[in-house]
């Protein structure tokens, strides 16, 4: 590399400069992003911290313990029961959909790829505020089904989108190929394309499920007082002033972002990432 | 089934007992014009926060790929709206109280969460700009700072005004992580006054028509993108 000064633009940042440099961005980054979430860890570690201490008085795993109590248990398995459900629910649309939206072309395709985009650009809570108010007329809100819908919205946008994206990705000439060889339509998209889908689907289950599992929005209107998942008794108890309680919550509620995190970033393509893009 | 609510909400945001009436949206302008402005404030800070953080990153990481760094940016992506909100309620907690509620907590904690999302559309934008550009700039003595304020950023421009409005348009929207924040003195944001108003108030009406002004605010934001692409 020529000019400059020394270390700016080594792409490997060999020199001396440019090693500082990337190990100052690191430390800076580092401490940004991962600070708030460690002190998640103190917090739910800390039995007493009172305000002008700079450090809990007391650490222990009292309020770790906590969990294995019906208070915290009951909400884990509400929010995971929701999200297979939702999960199922959503891939059962979005397959079939998400294959037409990128296969055939037929009036209306744009409007309901936009269809799908609304709920991501438009303010939620006051369609869920509206969405409670009908489900109070039919009973469902306070109800696991009222809840589940609520999610199938938001889980489909996710669903139809990566779906949509996976099934572009297969080329459609495999389909015809089976055509040829006089496999139906059908029969050409499920011995075909379908196991082709298989690690789309997956990641599309995936980001469902954590969706689900993380809303929080919606299942406070909806759900109250009923229902209630892991970031519903996280609210509750951080207004209560049990922070102790919420970290750890809190820290639990990051365990599945965490494992899919990993998971994109190791196994599945970061094509699937790029929707986030798209929206 | 998400179209049907918003219809829902328009037509309550126009009626109060059985009538038609634009007295919601007086109620509107009466309690909640300081907090409509208060809103676009956080959310124009929270943005500018984010930006101000993404640029000089990913025109560093442009410079020179480094995984670690762009694998900690990905993490907000993946925590949860409502654990960032109580995150950054108890990172301040033992140290600045009621920093957490205030306009720049609210900011802070919003930057936080988008910063994610910001940085993983900029360096897709600032990676689609050819690299002979960039060579050529180099080759005239340009440092990293200056390659990313002459020639990234104006050239990803576009991709850079999009993902300013969805990240403008998301914190406009932002609920989990104020409600989590806390209740501060002063303003409140928009989405915390529409709980607010429909499940302690139960007043559907005005909780509509204070959504109503969200929607167009976030339509607001879109349009004005559209008319700087058009000119």
């Amino acid at each position: 590399m020529s000019g400059g000064s020394p270390g700016s633009h080594t792409p490997g940042g060999r020199t001396l400069a440019g090693l500082t440099l990337r190990l100052l961005g690191l430390g800076l980054t580092a401490c940004v992003i991962v600070g708030p979430l460690l002190s998640l860890c103190v917090w739910s570690l800390a039995e007493r911290w009172t305000y002008p201490a700079a450090w809990p008085q007391r650490l222990g795993f009292r309020y770790w313990s906590r969990m294995l109590t019906a208070d915290f248990l009951d909400p884990l398995k509400t929010g995971l029961g929701i999200a297979v459900l939702v999960t199922a629910l959503a891939l059962l649309c979005a397959v079939p959909l998400g294959y037409a939206l990128a296969r055939l072309t037929f009036p209306g395709r744009t409007l309901v790829l936009l269809a799908f985009l609304l709920p991501q650009a438009f303010p939620q809570l006051p369609v869920f505020a509206a969405a409670t108010r009908e489900f109070y007329r039919w009973g469902l809100a306070g109800t696991v089904a009222g809840v589940v819908l609520v999610h199938l919205v938001g889980g489909l946008v996710f669903a139809v989108w990566t779906m949509t994206a996976v099934f572009r990705a297969i080329d459609p000439a495999l389909d015809e190929a089976a055509h040829n060889l006089g496999a139906s339509a059908t029969r050409a998209f499920l011995t075909v394309s379908l196991p082709l889908a298989v690690p789309g689907i997956v990641a599309s289950a995936l980001l469902v499920f954590l969706y689900s599992l993380d809303e929080f929005t919606g299942t406070l209107l909806v759900g109250a007082p009923f229902v209630t998942t892991l970031p519903v008794y996280m609210y509750t108890a951080s207004q209560g002033y049990e922070l102790q309680i919420a970290s750890v919550t809190a820290l639990v509620l990051m365990v599945p972002g965490a494992v899919l995190l990993l998971l994109l970033e190791r196994v599945l393509r970061a094509e699937y990432l790029t929707f986030f893009g798209q929206l | 089934m998400f179209v049907w609510p918003v219809g829902v909400s328009l037509l309550a945001s126009f009626s109060r007992d059985g009538g038609w009436t634009l007295a919601n949206y007086g109620a509107v302008w009466r309690l909640y014009s300081g907090d409509v402005l208060y809103t676009v404030g956080v959310a124009a800070a929270g943005s500018l926060l984010t930006f101000a953080a993404a640029i000089p990153l990913c025109g560093w990481l442009r410079a020179r790929a480094f995984g670690p760094v762009e694998f900690l940016l990905k993490v907000p992506l993946f925590v949860p709206f409502v654990v960032v909100g109580h995150a950054l309620r108890v990172v301040w907690s033992p140290y600045l109280p009621g920093f957490a509620p205030s306009w720049p907590g609210i900011a802070v904690a919003l930057a936080w969460k988008h910063l994610g999302l910001a940085a993983l559309l900029m360096l897709g934008a600032f990676r689609g700009v050819d690299e002979s550009f960039l060579e050529a700039a180099r080759q005239l003595g340009s440092g990293t700072v200056r390659v990313t304020r002459d020639i990234l950023v104006p050239m990803a421009a576009p991709a850079l005004a999009v993902s300013a409005v969805l990240i403008f348009s998301s914190m406009l929207a932002s609920f989990s992580i104020p409600l989590m924040l806390g209740r501060g003195s002063g303003g409140q944001m928009l989405m915390i006054d529409v709980y607010y108003r429909f499940g302690q108030h139960g007043d559907f009406e005005t909780a509509s028509a204070l959504g109503v002004v969200s929607y167009l605010l976030a339509m607001g934001a879109a349009l004005v993108y559209v008319r700087r692409l058009t000119r």
